[in-house]
């Protein structure tokens, strides 16, 4: 008795250490970005599924789990898609509504880069924007002259990425409406 | 220029912008097309954006892909014409609108994006393609038209050239400046080695100068590398295109395929009038150096100079002797 007592204590200790150090299967530096896309989030599982992505669960009182969205890499979501020096890499989370709670630009090779999609006002204005919104630059997203080519392509990353994850992820509005 | 070598050149020029057209309509029907996603009720506005039709992805980029023909069509026409008025418009128009407006450039980054599979992808960017084919068709046909008056960079140290005034300018003596050429490959070589070992383009900023035009040097070391080049650029014309574009490099590698060579004439094996006025080194007595000649003209207009030429002097002198001769002769 005292030693099944003692298993589910080392049991509970080992799983409350593995959530402090970091997740499994998931890398400490993405963890922090997922807590970033998702601050109300308590867990996220690894990344798993076609196509790839990580769930973000939030945890009520009673310790039952409920999805609060998705987050996964635009390079994983859209490979095709690439700027003037190969793929961008960036994060970004969904929520339910097909509502983006955040974009994290990664690594990119993009030569204008540090100007254009490193400046954070160009992954601030994704925040709460609607998937269904048009994305299109010198409209709804602003306009970077002399890098239209990484620009273009960060924005088509992130909208086709959005939407693919939509479609297979999300249950779509019309159809939970009664 | 003969009428018959007028005609040649305009039905090339037709060439050229006709091979562009061959090369995208093809892509056109084999471009990629995302696979079209499972019907659900998400009913985005523009659903079909996701798969734009051609239509929808040249309307998109129509302004730009007439903005960068029209400054092609300048940029073919000033050569042809040998037109030094239209040279220094295009150079201008090179500077203003490709470099600092659009900063569309061929890098060494396209180089690496080349060979990693990561060039920019085709429908979205058909500016930089017709830029890039462009560069290649024409280096094939002609030489390194592009170094000469479409790279924004070559075009602002030409202009640059031509306010300084000469007295500034040092000349490279003939025998530093035909071993000085070969640094380029060097750099070339030495980048292209770095990329394919480390898989990483960040050398990039390190070996082109062009990133000025995007304020992209942010650090100290690369702001002092711009600042030296450029002030180096005052006193040695076209230094950074003669001896250290790997760019330049590489096209000079393609130039040695060069169909429409520039013609000389028996005299030049003994003339260098050519040779003296040529800014790129890229003349050595008879022989006219592909690999560094930019196709600048400067050698073309002295051709056709009459009052210059040493073959047209020789042609006036014999026929001026043959008419003296004439009834002696026919007699």
């Amino acid at each position: 008795m005292a030693l099944k007592r003692l298993m589910i204590l080392a049991a509970l200790l080992v799983g409350s250490v593995s959530l402090a150090v970091g997740q499994a299967g998931i890398e400490p530096s993405v963890l922090d970005k997922l807590k970033r896309l998702f601050p109300a989030a308590t867990t996220f599982s690894p990344k798993e599924g076609e196509p790839l992505h990580f769930t973000a669960y939030a945890a009520d009182a009673r310790g039952a789990k409920t999805v609060l969205g998705y987050a996964f890499w635009t390079t994983e979501m859209v490979p095709l898609e690439r700027g003037y020096g190969g793929p961008i890499v960036m994060l970004v989370g969904l929520d339910l509504k097909g509502i983006i709670s955040g974009v994290i630009v990664g690594e990119h090779r993009e030569p204008y880069g540090n100007f254009s999609i490193e400046m954070p006002q160009f992954a601030a204005q994704f925040r709460n924007k609607d998937i269904r919104d048009p994305f299109k630059l010198g409209e709804d997203i602003d306009a970077v002259s002399r890098a239209t080519i990484t620009m273009s392509s960060a924005v088509r990353s992130i909208r086709n990425a959005a939407r693919r994850a939509a479609r297979t992820l999300l249950t779509p509005p019309e159809a939970a409406k009664p | 220029m003969s009428a018959r070598a007028r005609l040649v050149r305009v039905l090339l020029a037709v060439l050229l912008v006709v091979s562009g057209a061959i090369v995208t309509v093809p892509a056109l029907a084999f471009a990629q097309t995302q696979t079209p996603p499972p019907a659900g009720g998400w009913d985005f506005p523009d659903e079909e954006d996701d798969v734009p039709t051609w239509a929808d992805d040249l309307r998109a980029q129509a302004v730009d892909l007439a903005l960068v023909s029209a400054f092609l069509v300048l940029a073919f026409v000033s050569f042809f014409r040998k037109s030094v008025r239209l040279k220094y418009v295009t150079l201008v128009a090179a500077v203003a609108f490709l470099g600092v407006s659009k900063s569309l450039l061929i890098s060494i980054v396209n180089v690496f994006g080349l060979l990693g599979g990561n060039l920019p992808i085709f429908r979205p960017n058909l500016a930089w393609y017709l830029l890039a084919v462009v560069t290649v068709v024409s280096t094939v046909l002609w030489g390194r038209v592009y170094c000469g008056r479409i790279c924004a960079f070559g075009a602002f140290t030409q202009l640059v050239d031509a306010v300084v005034p000469d007295r500034w300018k040092w000349n490279v003596p003939r025998a530093l400046e035909r071993r000085a050429v070969w640094i380029k490959y060097g750099i070339l070589g030495g980048a292209l080695a770095y990329f394919l070992i480390t898989k990483n383009p960040l050398i990039y900023p390190y070996v082109e100068p062009f990133w000025m035009f995007g304020l992209h040097l942010r650090t100290p070391v690369l702001l002092a590398m711009l600042g030296t080049l450029l002030i180096a650029t005052i006193f040695v014309r076209n230094l950074y295109c003669r001896f250290l574009c790997p760019l330049g490099a590489l096209l000079g590698v393609l130039s040695n395929l060069t169909v429409f060579r520039i013609k000389r004439w028996s005299e030049c094996n003994t003339c260098k009038i050519c040779q003296k006025a040529c800014e790129w080194g890229a003349i050595d007595g008879p022989r006219i150096i592909k690999t560094e000649c930019v196709r600048c003209d400067d050698c073309e207009r002295l051709y056709e100079d009459t009052k210059k030429c040493p073959h047209h002097l020789i042609l006036i002198r014999k026929a001026d002797i043959l008419a003296r001769r004439g009834p002696i002769a026919t007699g």
